[in-house]
């Protein structure tokens, strides 16, 4: 493959790979970071690509390896972060106001529910072990098949099975048992009230029946409404929607509260 | 004492050998599933629980030396500290405490599948005392084996 083949095909799948390191890292200047780097990794290392995988594949696995060795070493964020995050924001006065200008002023600064969900989904499946966010991001959101999953996290099929197995199934218990969008008796109402701060106008349960994991909660399974979350990932780019700006620095503010909450209770 | 009891280990039929101053109970089925698989879901504790309908809770790290606390249906109102006497991946597990052990073997079959078998033998000088204490562990033994072969089996027929 030449130089001009790989910056063709890099360019196709470019938005997807920093969207997949952002929901690992949380982070848009890991993300940036680590696109770039994948991509200057993959043109020293282009003449040893002989296909043996898609390219997408290859890139995947040298981005994800840069993942790991960033993550390797940072603990794991807890299931409740959402809820620590939430307690910091109430008493941090210029979040709310960074928050408010960005929805006044910018053009990425609209505030959607089913953003909010997927932002959300971010959070929370960073309470996943690391290999088993690596593979479940990496099957139910992007796409890819077992046996490439194995080739970009370096495991067996069967371990990747294992993996995504587990990692669903955990996913779905958190939310059956956090989000009040699926179950009335979810502890969780962030997105909702949210809503009602960045859209004081707007009906929140107008917007819910528009969305359809939402609509459907009463009606379908556990798996289908993760089905359904996912579906919601895999339409939406964090840095391209019409509420990127807003999100990423709600992103960025959980990222460093978690940080800190990380580091006090080592 | 003579064994009061002994029959050949059926699949996913336990049995129990009886001595005045031990106890074993044994069983033993094929899995059709991958070791790795069954070895992950047999040592990643904080998933035990899920798939294991004998298992209640369980704190710690099943790795080599670490110390866990397991609580099980076969008596709910107590905690079980136990360490991990052997580790090794895809192969054997052991844990136990001063009454007994708990051993885990997994071996490859010809084919795709694994033999899976779990053997806890308890006993020592003063187990006459409280033998009669000790619920037989037969039943949870069969279910333990049950839970693990459809897990196990279900994750290796899940799509690809």
């Amino acid at each position: 493959m030449t130089t001009d083949q790989l910056i063709l095909e890099f360019e196709t799948f470019h938005g997807e790979l920093k969207s997949f390191i952002l929901r690992m890292t949380a982070s848009v200047q890991d993300a940036e970071d680590i696109v770039q780097e994948t991509y200057l990794k993959a043109h020293e290392k282009i003449d040893t690509f002989r296909g043996e995988s898609s390219l997408k594949t290859w890139i995947f696995s040298i981005a994800s390896n840069f993942a790991r060795d960033l993550l390797r070493s940072k603990k794991r964020w807890p299931e409740t972060v959402t809820d620590i995050c939430r307690e910091e924001a109430l008493h941090n006065k210029q979040f709310f106001q960074e928050a408010m200008q960005i929805r006044e002023t910018s053009p990425q600064g609209k505030f959607e529910i089913k953003e909010h969900i997927a932002f959300c989904f971010t959070c929370v499946s960073k309470s996943l072990p690391l290999e088993q966010h690596l593979a479940l991001l990496l099957k139910e959101v992007y796409g890819f098949k077992v046996t490439e999953i194995a080739t970009i996290i370096n495991q067996t099929e069967a371990m990747v099975k294992y993996y995504l197995h587990v990692s669903r199934s955990r996913m779905i218990e958190i939310f059956d048992h956090r989000c009040s969008l699926i179950n009335k008796q979810g502890i969780c109402h962030q997105c909702t009230e949210l809503n009602g701060i960045f859209n004081p106008k707007q009906k929140a349960q107008e917007e819910l029946v528009k969305i359809e994991m939402a609509r459907e909660a009463e009606n379908k399974s556990k798996e289908e409404l993760f089905d359904l979350r996912m579906k919601i990932l895999q339409e939406l780019d964090p840095f391209e929607s019409g509420a990127a700006e807003l999100q990423l620095h709600h992103l960025e503010h959980n990222r460093q509260v978690m940080e800190k909450y990380l580091e006090e209770n080592s | 004492m003579n064994p009061q009891a002994n029959s050949t280990v059926g699949d996913g039929k336990a049995s129990t050998t009886k001595t005045t101053f031990s106890r074993e109970t044994s069983v033993s089925t094929t899995i059709n599933a991958d070791p790795s698989i069954v070895w992950a879901l047999l040592t990643n504790a904080a998933d035990i629980p899920r798939w294991n309908s004998t298992v209640t809770s369980i704190k710690g790290q099943i790795r080599e030396g670490q110390t866990i606390e397991l609580k099980s249906t076969l008596d709910e109102k107590r905690t079980f500290k136990l360490k991990v006497k052997e580790f090794v991946p895809e192969k054997r597990l052991v844990w136990g405490d001063a009454q007994g052990n708990r051993v885990y073997t997994i071996e490859k079959g010809a084919g795709k599948g694994v033999r899976f078998t779990m053997t806890e033998k308890i006993g020592g000088p003063l187990f006459p005392l409280f033998a009669g204490f000790i619920p037989s562990f037969d039943e949870s033994f069969e279910r333990y084996t049950a839970d693990l072969k459809k897990e196990a089996e279900s994750i290796q027929s899940s799509k690809s």
